[in-house]
């Protein structure tokens, strides 16, 4: 037994060894390949984030398959940390924004993110090793605060589906705000169902209704 | 079967007329438009999304893609129309080029070649050219069965089932009877297991998924008219080729920012 112990620690504190070397080779190639500067050009930007997000899904097999937790955590990882989610919420919310105190704007950018991440995650749920992101030509003016970056998302044997970004230039460089699938704007889509809600159980109840999908 | 069908429909009516004391501005039917939403809900759930389910289950994807494709293919010739119908001579060209390659090299078109070779889809209908002609969209007006439309799309797709080079009427004319309805069948419920992946999504996300699909369809419309206004072309690839930046910027939505002090 006193023998068996000490072999058997060894042989654990090996595999971990071996473990950790392994994680720590493999991960610089889960890592963004493409380096992220929100200070350059929109489009330039814009395409690092969408496309080390698009090699993030590839590089992970359960994200492959469609599985929507691995997927969310990637979103989180790859793509969230670019994104003006005060902005997105406060424009979603119009007028009632004011109405709610700084603890009710909080939450309901909490909550809002959840759908926001839901919803962007949708995008990647059919990715095969096949496809790619294309960057629509840029025209926008880039000294300009507020810019559009288009992208079409191509897989075989499907048509391609319209990712278009509209972004504002903030002191820490480019931060998207607004997102587009199909011609469908998110805030745009959410102004209408946030007055509803609002207007029924009022601010705190639009917050809880968010979480309540966030939770299913 | 009608019967009960038209019950429940009345049903429905009544049931929705009464809910909705402030509808909002860009849906002045809105209490005849839930209490449609509502039927057709339930007419899906009962039915439609059952059968679905179950071809997406049982049926091998490259069936289903097959299947999907040569319905997609017979609708390529009735978009191809309507972009000659709008004046957009490349669109058609583009669109009976994708028909000719498709039914030929495609087989019938089962496979997409077309779009395997860089020319893809471009989605045109009826409801599109009454807009490009100049009619006003009207308010929002979900059909029966069919969904979300307003009543421009909605006088479209009425033209649209009447005219034999659409799917639908094409699978219409049909004489056979048994024939045309197990074709009438499959194009149906080829079309909703196509929506299921685009469903489950919207019940994760949407807070109210009659405003969701409302505002979405609108917004998806208004883009696809003013894509035409700008002069684009309907391939996205390269849609930005004509436009110019100005008019892109146009057609962008303008939210009214409650905090604007917070960001400058």
């Amino acid at each position: 037994m006193k023998s068996f112990l000490p072999s058997n620690l060894h042989r654990l504190t090996r595999t971990f060894l071996l473990g950790a070397v392994l994680a720590m080779a493999l991960l610089p190639a889960a890592r963004a390949e493409h380096p992220v500067d929100p200070k350059a050009t929109p489009d330039v930007f814009l395409g690092a984030v969408a496309n080390n997000m698009l090699e993030a899904v590839k590089a992970d097999p359960m994200a492959l398959k469609g599985d929507v937790g691995h997927i969310t955590a990637l979103v989180r990882q790859y793509a969230l940390p670019y994104v003006d989610m005060n902005k997105t919420t406060r424009l979603a919310a119009g007028r009632y924004w004011r109405q709610a105190s700084a603890q009710q704007q909080a939450d309901l950018v909490k909550a809002f993110t959840g759908t926001l991440i839901r919803t962007y995650s949708g995008a990647f749920t059919r990715v095969t090793p096949d496809t790619t992101i294309t960057l629509l030509p840029f025209r926008g003016d880039t000294q300009a605060g507020d810019a559009v970056v288009r992208t079409s998302v191509s897989q075989p044997n499907s048509a391609p589906i319209g990712v278009d970004y509209r972004l504002e230039q903030t002191d820490a460089g480019w931060k998207v705000y607004d997102l587009n699938v199909e011609g469908i704007w998110l805030i745009q889509n959410y102004r209408n169902q946030f007055a509803q809600e609002i207007g029924r159980n009022g601010i705190d109840g639009l917050i809880k209704a968010l979480n309540a999908k966030s939770g299913q | 079967m009608t019967r009960t069908v038209l019950a429940l429909a009345a049903v429905a009516l009544m049931a929705g007329c009464a809910q909705v004391p402030h509808p909002s501005p860009n849906d002045p039917w809105e209490s005849y438009n839930r209490g449609m939403y509502a039927f057709n809900d339930t007419v899906d759930r009962a039915v439609l999304k059952p059968i679905a389910t179950g071809y997406e289950t049982v049926t091998p994807r490259p069936v289903r893609t097959c299947i999907h494709n040569i319905f997609s293919n017979l609708g390529d010739v009735w978009s191809g129309i309507n972009s000659l119908l709008q004046g957009r001579g490349r669109d058609f060209v583009d669109t009976f080029g994708r028909v000719l390659f498709n039914t030929t090299a495609g087989l019938g078109g089962c496979i997409d070649v077309a779009s395997m070779h860089g020319a893809r889809k471009i989605p045109n209908d009826f409801g599109m050219t009454l807009g490009v002609w100049g009619f006003g969209q009207g308010p929002y007006f979900v059909l029966p069965f069919l969904g979300p439309s307003t009543v421009r799309d909605g006088v479209g797709t009425a033209v649209t089932l009447t005219v034999p080079s659409s799917p639908a009427a094409a699978v219409l004319a049909i004489d056979d009877v048994p024939v045309r309805n197990s074709l009438l069948g499959l194009y149906i419920v080829d079309t909703r297991a196509n929506l299921l992946e685009a469903d489950r999504l919207v019940d994760q996300i949407a807070l109210d998924k009659y405003s969701f699909i409302r505002d979405a369809y609108l917004q998806r419309r208004k883009a696809m008219l003013d894509s035409r206004a700008q002069g684009e072309r309907a391939s996205t690839e390269d849609a930005l080729d004509q436009a110019s930046p100005e008019k892109a910027t146009d057609t962008l939505p303008v939210y009214e920012d409650p905090d604007a002090q917070a960001t400058h």
